[in-house]
């Protein structure tokens, strides 16, 4: 019983994380999605999106996964998914490129704590997330 | 305001600033709940996962394949708990072993790509995507990064002791 009650007081611990980080991260996007600044950062991603399948609408979640991990990008994910109605290949194809590469500074700067090659960790993870995205992107072609 | 982008929303109307920012809070809280709702009872099953011999019988099962990346057996410990809970627990596991850098590099490629995958997996379906393809993916894709690595690392080894035996470079 003690143990289910520790396991469930860092679920909450972790909850409560997850809405301090998530809902002023909404926030922030929901006020600054709309300046002109966006859209022009926005044409600026593209070309390098469409080399592995994705359009700009998918730019803001990615970025989001990249630095701060997956728990803390869905909230944004599923905001857009919602907003601009992103289909489930792009989906897929960014949770690939999530999964090879994601929250990149907390991940790699924990294991330079202990010794590790920071810039081997983060380049074979960014080169690996593109060349994998890229390929799924030319197999599975767009509807 | 030149707008150049092609796919800029034209019919959207702006709202004002504290519309957009209702909008944010009660979407922001909506889609932390939808997360919640899943983190919580995983994050409690895999919690409780830790206090039986599942994780040691796992470790076991591991150790083996370890040093086809080039890791000590023991490694394969520090893989569940990173599998299983997250990257805090296994560094927890790894730093009493004294690896080499190379191995310590290994853990944080392998591991920053697959770790806490019973939560994240849970979430990532949430957003619609496939979580349980992008879980096995995430494993796949660790093993394949792991043994690019390894691939590297021994032939800057032997490109670096073929260098050495030059003469006149010692």
């Amino acid at each position: 019983m003690e143990v289910f009650l520790a396991a469930l007081w860092g679920a909450l611990k972790l909850s409560a994380k997850l809405i301090l980080i998530i809902v002023p991260l909404v926030t922030l996007f929901e006020v600054l999605r709309h300046l002109p600044v966006f859209r022009r950062a926005g044409n600026l991603v593209e070309p390098m999106m469409r080399g592995v399948g994705l359009t700009r609408d998918a730019a803001i979640p990615l970025f989001t996964g990249i630095f701060l991990g997956i728990a803390y990008g869905a909230g944004i994910i599923i905001r857009v998914a919602q907003q601009k109605g992103l289909p489930g290949r792009e989906l897929f194809l960014m949770g690939l490129f999530l999964a090879t590469c994601h929250s990149v500074i907390e991940d790699i700067l924990i294991f330079v704590v202990i010794g590790g090659n920071g810039p081997a960790i983060f380049f074979v993870r960014l080169g690996l997330a593109v060349i994998l995205t890229g390929l799924m992107s030319r197999i599975w072609k767009p509807a | 305001m030149s707008e150049t982008g092609t796919s800029a929303p034209a019919g959207e109307t702006i709202p004002d600033i504290p519309t957009r920012i209702r909008t944010g809070l009660s979407a922001g809280l909506a889609t932390s709940f939808k997360i919640i709702k899943v983190s919580i009872p995983l994050y409690v099953a895999v919690t409780l996962l830790k206090g039986t011999p599942v994780l040691d019988l796992l470790g076991n099962v591991f150790a083996p394949v370890m040093g086809i990346f080039g890791l000590p057996g023991e490694a394969a410990f520090a893989f569940v708990a990173a599998f299983l809970l997250n990257l805090y627990a296994a560094i927890a596991v790894i730093v009493p072993l004294h690896l080499t850098p190379f191995q310590v590099t290994q853990c944080g490629l392998m591991m920053g790509i697959a770790h806490n995958l019973v939560v994240e997996g849970g979430v990532l379906s949430t957003t619609g995507a496939r979580g349980g393809v992008l879980t096995l993916c995430r494993l796949v894709v660790a093993c394949a990064a792991g043994l690019l690595l390894r691939g590297f690392w021994s032939l800057w080894e032997t490109a670096s002791s073929w260098a050495m035996s030059l003469p006149g470079l010692s």
